[in-house]
């Protein structure tokens, strides 16, 4: 289907063209920056309830801080260890940020697709559409934590989309599971939120 | 057939292959306003005599500069840094580097110093830093597996920080990538083995992980064809110069599928093996090869399938019901792991536990895969493998890949949407 489509495009007169009205990017961007926000608060959340999400922030350096978000121009989400070592979703302002490493997807388009998971990270990845600065390693460890957070967060018809491999029922005692899921959400929206909000303002 | 929503590809390295290519480098060169090459080799090379071959080959054409042959098992930045000052204060205008793996990246990071001008290869570490045409590189591979004169990266490591640099960058592709058999002669037949195939593990796995696409695919095909038709054969008669061309040209096309295709897990634990017990590349590539295949099957049943008619030829691909195609190719594969150890005396290793290092003792205890297991999270290729791995999976793959056992495929944890 998509390959007819896009033949059909290609035949189109330019200057017929369907234009994309503003106000659908304006909404796809308002999209981004409110997930990446729920992810980012997601993520310190699941650094204190998820084991592995704990490892991995536990071997990356002290203060490490790092960013996702869209380019050129956002939104981000900052995310980084403290002095205690941590884990803070420090909001979507780039500026006067030490930044360790960033992970940008390189159009707005692209991450729409990353966000409502018509396409998986590693998919994401393998048709380039991710700018990676700094230290790759650093990189796969917060691709394998977005991973995690997504299976936590999202319902499993639709976190099978985004990542590779949804755990088995057997290796995720359901219960847990719930209970994580729960925890997560609780520490997402709990006033903390208001507060970064705040700060970023 | 497969085709991805997007792709890109790029190969812009002009080649020349023949029994005289050699011959026609001095040409190229002066095409490249250049003729004062430095050349860059190691120790085995220059020993067997091919870097007086090369000299020879080329005649009085060219104004050779010096011949630096002191390069490290992995390429550093120091050696790079050096070879630079040598370059400017002999005031050179190209690099000839003839080698394998370690010495084409060390030839591309001293290209960038050289290029651009800075003191030091530090200089431009981090991502975009390279951005501007180099001055010229002819590569004259002399192994052949690793397909380095394909690829836009730079392996070279920091040895004070024990990190290893990656520079990507289309402007380390070379300006000329030189196959001429009399380069591979000397090639002992086990390391003809193991780097072809190194070179067949790249086609397959461009093929059949992620990153696939239209274009690498034809050239993946290509050289596994090449390679399951004169790779054993090369080995028995190492004289036969026809086949050596063959087979290089394989390993160049392979570089090409999967320096725009990228590749595994074969390559995510084989790298992490290599890092942390230093055991050639190409013998974790043979051996993992088929183990990836069976790992990814319940998702890349079709795609391995399809790999039987350049593998197996037309005639088994004809014989073989398409659902047992993948099998059949897993087999070939093993078959000819077998048929290399035969032809080699044995020293082509089946399995991870018949891999000796040089003082003649086992290079992978057994007790090593667990911290291997627990460190393949750190390796790009994972990335682009279809199936999720993670260090339990890659516990029970290297278990299996060690006793030379096939996996047990209720084993494999399958999830997620195909
Ligand atoms: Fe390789």
């Amino acid at each position: 289907m998509k390959s007819i489509s896009k033949s059909v495009n290609k035949t189109l007169n330019i200057s017929r063209y369907p234009e994309i009205p503003p106000g659908t990017k304006l909404i796809k961007k308002g999209y981004v920056f409110v997930m990446l926000l729920i992810v980012g608060r997601a993520i310190e959340a699941a650094s204190k309830v998820d084991q592995s999400v704990k490892k991995i922030f536990g071997d990356l350096p002290e203060r490490f801080t790092f960013y996702l978000g869209v380019a050129p121009g956002g939104p981000y989400m900052v995310i980084g260890k403290d002095k205690q070592g941590n884990v803070k979703y420090l909001g979507w302002n780039l500026y006067g940020r030490k930044i360790d490493l960033g992970l940008d997807i390189k159009n707005l388009e692209s991450a729409f697709k990353v966000f409502t998971f018509q396409e998986s990270t590693a998919q994401a990845f393998a048709y380039d559409r991710f700018i990676v600065e700094g230290n790759l390693p650093q990189a796969l460890a917060v691709v394998r934590v977005i991973d995690i957070v997504e299976i936590h967060l999202l319902p499993k018809v639709i976190a099978r989309l985004a990542v590779k491999r949804y755990p088995k029922w057997s290796e995720l005692s359901p219960v847990k599971k719930h209970l994580n899921r729960v925890r997560i959400y609780l520490k997402s929206f709990s006033p903390g939120l208001i507060k970064v909000i705040y700060r970023n303002l | 057939m497969f085709m991805p929503d997007f792709y890109d590809f790029c190969s812009r390295a002009k080649t020349i292959s023949g029994e005289n290519a050699l011959e026609k480098i001095p040409g190229h060169l002066a095409g490249l306003n250049a003729n004062r090459p430095l050349i860059i080799t190691d120790k085995g090379v220059e020993d067997a005599g091919l870097i007086d071959m090369v000299r020879d080959a080329m005649g009085d054409e060219l104004q050779i500069g010096p011949v630096y042959n002191n390069i490290p098992v992995d390429s550093d930045y120091k050696v790079v840094d050096e070879i630079a000052g040598i370059y400017s204060r002999e005031s050179c205008d190209s690099i000839l580097a003839v080698g394998g793996g370690s010495v084409i990246d060390t030839a591309k990071g001293v290209n960038i110093v050289v290029s651009l001008g800075g003191g030091s290869l530090l200089d431009y570490q981090g991502a975009g830093k390279v951005r501007k045409r180099l001055n010229p590189l002819a590569i004259l591979p002399t192994t052949t597996g690793t397909g380095s004169e394909m690829t836009l990266v730079a392996v070279i490591a920091d040895p004070d920080r024990h990190v290893k640099m990656g520079f990507v960058s289309y402007f380390l592709l070379p300006d000329l990538a030189v196959l001429d058999p009399r380069l591979t002669k000397t090639l002992p037949p086990f390391l003809t083995a193991a780097t072809a195939m190194d070179a067949l593990s790249h086609a397959c796995e461009s093929y059949y992980c992620m990153e696939k696409n239209p274009l690498s695919d034809a050239f993946a095909l290509r050289a596994i064809r090449a390679i399951s038709e004169n790779l054993l054969h090369v080995v028995k008669n190492p004289d036969d110069t026809q086949a050596r061309l063959e087979l290089a040209n394989a390993s160049t096309m392979a570089g090409v599928a999967f320096s725009n295709s990228m590749v595994g897990m074969v390559h995510n634990i084989g790298h992490t093996i290599g890092a942390i017990c230093h055991v050639p590349h190409g013998n974790c590539m043979s051996i993992l090869m088929p183990y990836g295949m069976e790992y990814n099957l319940h998702r890349r049943a079709g795609y391995i399938g399809e790999l039987l008619f350049a593998l197996g030829g037309p005639e088994t691909y004809a014989q073989t019901r398409k659902n047992e195609r993948p099998e059949k190719v897993i087999a070939l594969v093993r078959r000819l792991n077998e048929d290399l150890h035969d032809a080699t005396d044995g020293k082509h290793p089946r399995f991870l536990k018949e891999i000796y290092n040089p003082q003649g003792e086992q290079a992978i205890p057994k007790s090593m895969l667990s911290e291997i297991a627990r460190n393949i999270m750190a390796d790009g290729a994972r990335m682009y493998n279809p199936e999720e791995l993670l260090p339990d999976d890659a516990r029970m793959v290297l278990e299996h890949a060690w006793e030379g056992t096939p996996l047990d495929r209720r084993k494999i944890k399958k999830g997620g949407k195909k």
